[in-house]
């Protein structure tokens, strides 16, 4: 009686033991036709079908947060830095009056401009130890225009959530805006909306 | 390849859990009613007749129909297409090899399985149905054909509406699972 979970069961399933399913099974009444072991088989395949499922059917608009924060192009780089520590979001489109989006802000912009070569995090902590003051210092001139990545990555709200998959991987990025026909922004996905998606949290 | 072929005789799972007190109860019930009336029908109307009710394969699929009410097994389609198909199945074995009664049970059975299976009608009461129409002796064997309709689809319809009547009145029981 105490099996462990197939060895073949890949990342991501979950370690149902036959112990599990023997006491799910004695919480319904009646007998059921079925060994643990023959629904420890069954349960793993289906799981299998869903998650192509999920990754072949389900969109971008299933799995995409809605209120996104964003900046103006004319947003002062200041107030960007400002809008993307009190969200806790390390990046935000910037987006026209009209809701078009025309580039993206991440914390890679922002370290790009103010180290001295590589853009990462230890390369910024290396320019602080060298130079006098803020090393962001250079940047309170700026407007977000100017730092941006553009033009931005989008995907559409149909794009299946394993094309963003690749698209975030292609392009190295973190998070995709998802824009309208008339490339105005609806949403954005994050790595972290897909590993929700991918844990089981939404369903076609 | 003897280890992994001996291997695969120790099992590789557990036995289903025990089912409470109650759905004993129910089981037991179930089972007492359905065959209670096939049997009573069949002492009180053909005990004279030269006419059946009752056979043995009916206690299997009792224990079906009334003790693993959710199973596959236990539904309509499969308790109706089973028998009748089985029974056809098995006065034909007898009519085309009965010179050879041995061979007769064993194809009767093995083709009873089999078209079970194509029809998704397994219900493993039938293969005993299928055994009845050659083994049940003259009276049996004189019905021919009509040992299809009666006893089996008489007495399966019987324990079918019992069933259906019975099952459906447990508040934690629900039955069928699906019609066809």
């Amino acid at each position: 009686m105490s099996r462990e979970i197939a060895p073949e069961a890949g990342a991501g399933e979950f370690p149902l033991t036959d112990e599990d399913i023997y006491a799910a099974m004695k919480e319904i009444p009646g007998y059921l036709d079925i060994t643990p072991g023959s629904f420890r088989e069954l349960y793993r395949l289906a799981y299998r079908l869903a998650r192509q499922r999920l990754f072949q059917e389900v969109t971008a608009a299933r799995i995409m947060t809605r209120e996104v924060v964003s900046v103006r192009p004319d947003t002062p780089v200041a107030e960007v830095a400002e809008a993307m520590g009190r969200a806790g979001v390390s990046g935000v489109p910037v987006v026209e009056a009209d809701g078009r989006v025309v580039g993206v802000i991440s914390e890679r912009d922002f370290l790009r401009q103010m180290g001295s070569g590589e853009a990462n995090f230890m390369s910024l902590v290396a320019a602080c130890l060298r130079a006098r003051g803020c090393v962001a210092l250079p940047l309170t001139k700026k407007a977000a225009a100017e730092l941006m990545s553009a033009p931005a990555v989008t995907v559409n709200p149909e794009t299946t959530v394993r094309e963003v998959a690749e698209v975030l991987a292609a392009h190295r990025i973190n998070r995709v805006p998802v824009v309208d026909g008339g490339g105005r922004l609806v949403g954005i996905v994050s790595r972290g909306d897909l590993l929700k998606a991918l844990q089981g949290g939404v369903s076609p | 390849m003897i280890r992994a072929y001996l291997g695969k005789m120790r099992g590789t799972s557990i036995s289903p859990p025990r089912v409470d007190a109650l759905e004993i109860l129910f089981s037991g019930l179930g089972g007492f009613l359905g065959l209670g009336l096939v049997a009573f029908l069949e002492a009180q109307f053909f005990q004279e007749s030269d006419l059946l009710l009752l056979i043995a394969p009916f206690g299997a699929s009792a224990v079906l129909l009334y003790g693993a009410v959710k199973s596959p097994l236990a539904q309509p389609r499969n308790l109706v297409g089973g028998h009748l198909l089985s029974a056809a199945v098995g006065v034909t074995a007898l009519k085309l090899l009965s010179p050879h009664p041995a061979l007769a049970v064993a194809v009767a059975v093995s083709v009873s399985i089999m078209l079970m299976h194509a029809t998704r009608t397994l219900h493993p009461p039938g293969g005993a149905t299928a055994l009845v129409a050659i083994l049940g002796g003259p009276k049996v064997q004189n019905l021919g054909y009509l040992f299809v309709l009666m006893p089996v689809a008489a007495g399966v319809l019987l324990l079918l509406l019992v069933a259906l009547l019975f099952n459906n009145l447990i508040p934690r029981r629900r039955y069928p699972e699906f019609w066809w």
